[in-house]
Parts: structure tokens; sequence; C-alpha cells
């Protein structure tokens, strides 16, 4: 099976495909931009699959990471991900970045939890921990440095994420130290892809995992009196 | 040739294939559009993230369904097109690369296309319009005179110093309370009201540029409300009626500068063409008609549907820019501003790719 995977979510801009039966890497590239995906993306996949070898009817899956992240970001991965689908008619699936920060850690080891912590500004993360066989023993959230330290910090983990370090500095005195701290702006594109192999292709098309509400208040106009 | 187009400037999630021939007629394939107007309306306007959240979850559906209802495959289109600008820039991200996705797949050729021009050129699509002619678009982001002299020639002779029409007409149906979306609101409590009881201004009315200046007009129809507060049923009418006659006192004027201008330039227009939101306003579309009698000058309106946003007009720009061989590269940019007449909409500076 080849999987065509993106990942725009956060301060990378990555494409690869993946012959996943073949366990085997056909292409990847990754730019290390914060901004600019939408411009930079499609010309990325085009590299991508020229360096593979393979046209698009060739692809038999296409996944991307969903969030969270930068809003506009995701929504560029989400948006070619639904774009190529309808164009090859082959399904599209979602991974977070959450999972696919902590992927290659599990892979290595399960006996540890893995808390993926992504800096998500003004002091608040994005977060989730997950443990042996990829369970999530703490369910992604959207919060504060404080709250963070108090859903995780409860026995020996890795962090892993932006806010990997940000994290490890607040750890409580009192708590057994992370056992390994691996600051990463963005998941590695191949942990996408793979993770995306092992999606169940019959799930509903790639939507934006956000964790926040729009940001948006009803407005309050001044109005006249009516009789 | 047939060209899918995607418009997600602003609240409508919208695709359509329309189709060219050689002779440059045009043809509507399908155009699907999913209005926003529930999301927004708890909001009393746009909201952009909101926006661009159900652009995202939508877009593709939409595009399924203007595939499918003339049952054609990807790889039946000569091109892609998708409007990238001026507008909110979330939802245009989601379009154009949905676009270039969709391009890049079928090995299409993709074309970024301006949302200005996309109206401007609507009356070549529903009536085989000849260039020149005199565009007056007006919507709630825009209120624009345009020389429309050939694709991707365009000469912007008026605009407006502060709201658009569109933005007047919902502000003060806000002040008013009347429901969201405010312009077709106040329009038919218009219907209802004497447009004489209140001395509203009219901007800009005989300046020889056809620019156009609503702020202080709004404020205006504040200060009457003010001056008879609490307001009854009648009061709002009369506001109303006010307020869309001094509207359409100074679009006409407006318009008859404006074609005064052309003519002078020795670029006499074949018509004066209507696009927008507030196009679809029939006191509006009355008082123009009756002016274009009186100056002799064929009106041309495009049924409502094709005068608000839309998805056919992205495609029928498209197409039309395609026929020149214009085209885009994979890296074109969202722009949340581009002028009509600035870079990228002319020929010249379009990429190949």
């Amino acid at each position: 099976m080849l999987v065509l995977a993106i990942d725009t979510a956060l301060d990378a801009c990555s494409a690869a495909v993946l012959d996943a039966d073949a366990e085997a890497l056909l292409a990847a590239q990754t730019l290390d931009i914060d901004r600019g995906h939408a411009e930079a993306l499609i010309p990325l996949v085009e590299r991508v699959m020229k360096v593979a070898g393979v046209g698009f009817e060739a692809i038999d899956r296409i996944v991307t990471t969903v969030g969270p992240g930068s809003f506009t970001g995701l929504r560029v991965g989400i948006s070619a991900a639904r774009g190529f689908a309808l164009v090859t008619g082959k399904p599209a699936v979602g991974v977070t970045t959450l999972a696919a920060l902590a992927a290659p850690h599990l892979s290595e080891s399960d006996a540890v939890p893995v808390v993926a912590a992504i800096d998500a500004r003004h002091g608040n993360l994005y977060l989730q921990m997950f443990g042996s066989g990829g369970r999530s023993l703490v369910a992604a959230r959207a919060c504060g440095l404080r709250e963070a330290v108090r859903a995780v910090a409860l026995g020996p983990v890795r962090i892993v994420g932006s806010a990997a370090e940000m994290l490890a500095a607040h750890w409580p005195a009192n708590a057994t130290p992370p056992l390994a701290v691996e600051p990463r702006g963005a998941p590695e594109i191949i942990w996408v892809a793979r993770l995306g192999a092992a999606a169940d292709p019959r799930q509903a098309m790639p939507r934006p995992l956000y964790l926040r509400p729009a940001e948006a208040r009803p407005q309050e106009t001044q109005h006249l009196p009516r009789r | 040739m047939l060209v899918l187009g995607i418009e997600t400037t602003c609240d409508e999630t919208a695709a359509a294939v329309v189709s060219r021939d050689a002779e440059g007629r045009g043809e509507i394939r399908s155009n699907i559009v999913l209005s926003q107007l529930d999301e927004h309306r708890p909001f009393g306007g746009v909201v952009p993230e909101i926006a661009a959240r159900a652009h995202v979850e939508q877009l593709d559906l939409i595009i399924k369904k203007a595939m499918a209802e003339p049952g054609l495959m990807f790889s039946d289109l000569d091109g892609i097109a998708a409007a990238a600008g001026p507008g909110l820039i979330g939802g245009l991200i989601v379009g154009l690369t949905t676009a270039k996705a969709i391009a890049l797949g079928a090995g299409k050729p993709l074309i970024a296309v301006n949302h200005l021009e996309a109206h401007a050129l609507t009356a070549r699509l529903t009536h085989g319009l000849a260039f020149p002619f005199l565009l007056l678009l007006v919507s709630g982001g825009h209120t624009q005179l345009v020389a429309v002299e050939d694709v991707g020639s365009y000469r912007v002779i008026g605009s407006t110093a502060d709201d658009a029409i569109g933005e007047a007409f919902d502000k003060t149906a806000k002040m008013l309370r009347l429901p969201y979306p405010g312009g077709p609101e106040v329009e038919s409590m218009a219907k209802k009201g004497n447009p004489k009881r209140f001395a509203l201004p009219r901007p800009m009315l005989g300046r020889p540029e056809p620019d156009f200046s609503l702020s202080g007009l709004k404020t205006a129809v504040r200060l009457e409300a003010e001056r008879i507060a609490p307001l009854s049923n009648e009061d709002v009418a009369d506001l109303c009626a006010s307020f869309q006659a001094a509207i359409i006192d100074v679009v006409l004027d407006r318009v008859r500068t404006a074609l005064s201008a052309m003519r002078a330039a020795k670029r006499a227009p074949n018509a004066l063409v209507i696009a927008g939101g507030v196009a679809v306003n029939r006191a509006i579309r009355g008082a123009l008609q009756l002016l274009s009698t009186e100056i002799g000058i064929p009106l041309v309106l495009p049924p409502p549907e094709l005068c608000t946003d839309n998805g056919a007009m992205i495609a029928w720009a498209g197409a039309e820019r395609l026929a020149r061989g214009l085209t885009d590269a994979f890296d074109a940019s969202p722009r949340a501003r581009w002028p009509l007449d600035g870079a990228g909409t002319r020929p010249k500076e379009s990429a190949g790719g």
C-alpha cells in the first residue's frame, strides 16, 4: 500500500510517500517553516511524488495531520488531503500531531508513558499522554502550564514536542523527573505516514482537531430603543 | 473547455463547472453554493475563524456535487480555478489549497482568480458582452466603478473612501435592530416607508471623480434615529426608505460621472453592468434601469444568484484566463488584499505553470 503523507500543522511543511507493506520510505522532504505552508505544500508534494517515481493513480491512501496546531496550518494539510482524496477517489485519513510526536518513542518502548506537549503560545499547551499500546492516558487537551504539570507529573514519563522543555522546567520537585525530554517543532513525517497506514480507512474524511473554540463573541452594537 | 471554479472568499462555500466554447460562449454546467448564514447569525456578521472552519469541513463535498451534477470526472476538465483573493485569508487558503491539490492530482492547470475580476467578467458569461463595459460592483465588502477593457485589463475609476454600500446597509439594519443579514431587511422595510421624511445627505454628489463615501450617511441615519427614538415600526420603515433613497441618488450620480469619464476618454462602454450582493436590491436595479433608458446605454443585470458570491463566476474567469494561456504556478499565494488593477490580474505578470 502506497501512502502519501503530509503535515503542515506545526513548524514544518512535510510530505512523504511510504510503501507501507515493504516498510520503505520512497521519498520524504521537510521544510522548517512556521508560515507559508499554503505556498510551499503543493510544490513540495509534487517534488516528493517525482522523487518517489509514482503517479497519483498509484497512491492508495492520503494521510494528513489534523492538529492540534496552527489553525491556518492544519487547514492547509486537510484541504490538500481532501482535495487529493477527491481527485484520486482514494481514502484520506487524519492523525493527530500529538500521536505522531509520541509514536517513535512508544515504538521504542511503551513501558514508560510518553507525553506529547506542543507550545500553544501565551503559556498554553496542547497536551496528551500515551501509555502501553499507544493507549491515551491523559486525553488531548489545550491547557495552561500549571494544569499540564498537574495532569502528567504523576510518575516517570518521557516528554516530546515544542513545549517539552517548558514542561520539564516546571516539573514539581517532589515528582520523578522526566526520563527523556525531546524538543521537536513538528512530528517526523515517516511516523505520520506509518500511523496513517495503520488507521481505519473507513473513518470519515480528516477533520480539524482545534481543541480551542473559534475566537468570536456575539457583537454588542448599540441599539436604538424601539417602541 | 471545461473549468471547475472554487469560491471561499467570505461566507459562501461554492463550486461550479462552466464550459466555454471556441467562440467564447459560456454555459453553466453546475453551480453549488452553501451559505454559512446560520453559523454567523449569532454574531451579527461574518466571523473569519468561523468562516474558515466551515469552509474546510464542506468544500470537498460541494465540489463533489458540482462534478456529479453534470456527470463529470476530473479528467474531463481543462483547468481548476479558485478565488485567490481578495477576501478572508482563512477561507482563501482552504479554497486555493484544495484547487492546487486537485490540479496537481489531475494533471491540470491551476488558475488563481481575482474574486473582483470574476464579478467583472460574469456579464460575458451570462450575456456574451463585448469589451469595454462599465462595471458597478457593489457588495458588503466592495464598492467600485470599473472600466472593464479586456481580460486582465481593468481600470478602477471610482471606489469608496470608507464603507462599502452593502456594509452601510448592514450597519443601518443593525442600528435599527433588523435581523441579520441586514441588506434585504432594509430593502423590504424601505418599501413600506416614506423616503422623503428624513433629509439625509448625499455624500460625494456632483464630485468630478466617481468615488463614494458612505460613513457620513450612516452617521446621519443614526442621528435622525436618535433624535426621534424610541422608534415605531413606521419610523424604522421611513428611516430605511430615506436611507435607500439617498444611496440610490448617490449611485446614479456616481454612475453618470463614470460613464461621462469613459465617454470623454473615447472608451465609450457597450453597457453598464452591475454585480455584487447589493446588485440584488430591486430598488437599485429599478433605478439603474431608468438611468440606462434615459442616457441610452444597455444595462446588464446578471441573475441574482450570479450577483452574489458563487463558483460559476470563478470558473468562468478561470476559463477566460485559460483561453488566453494565463495560468498560475502551484506556489501561488492567497491574497487577502488584491486590488483589481494591481499586479497579477494583468496578463504579463501571470506566471506560467
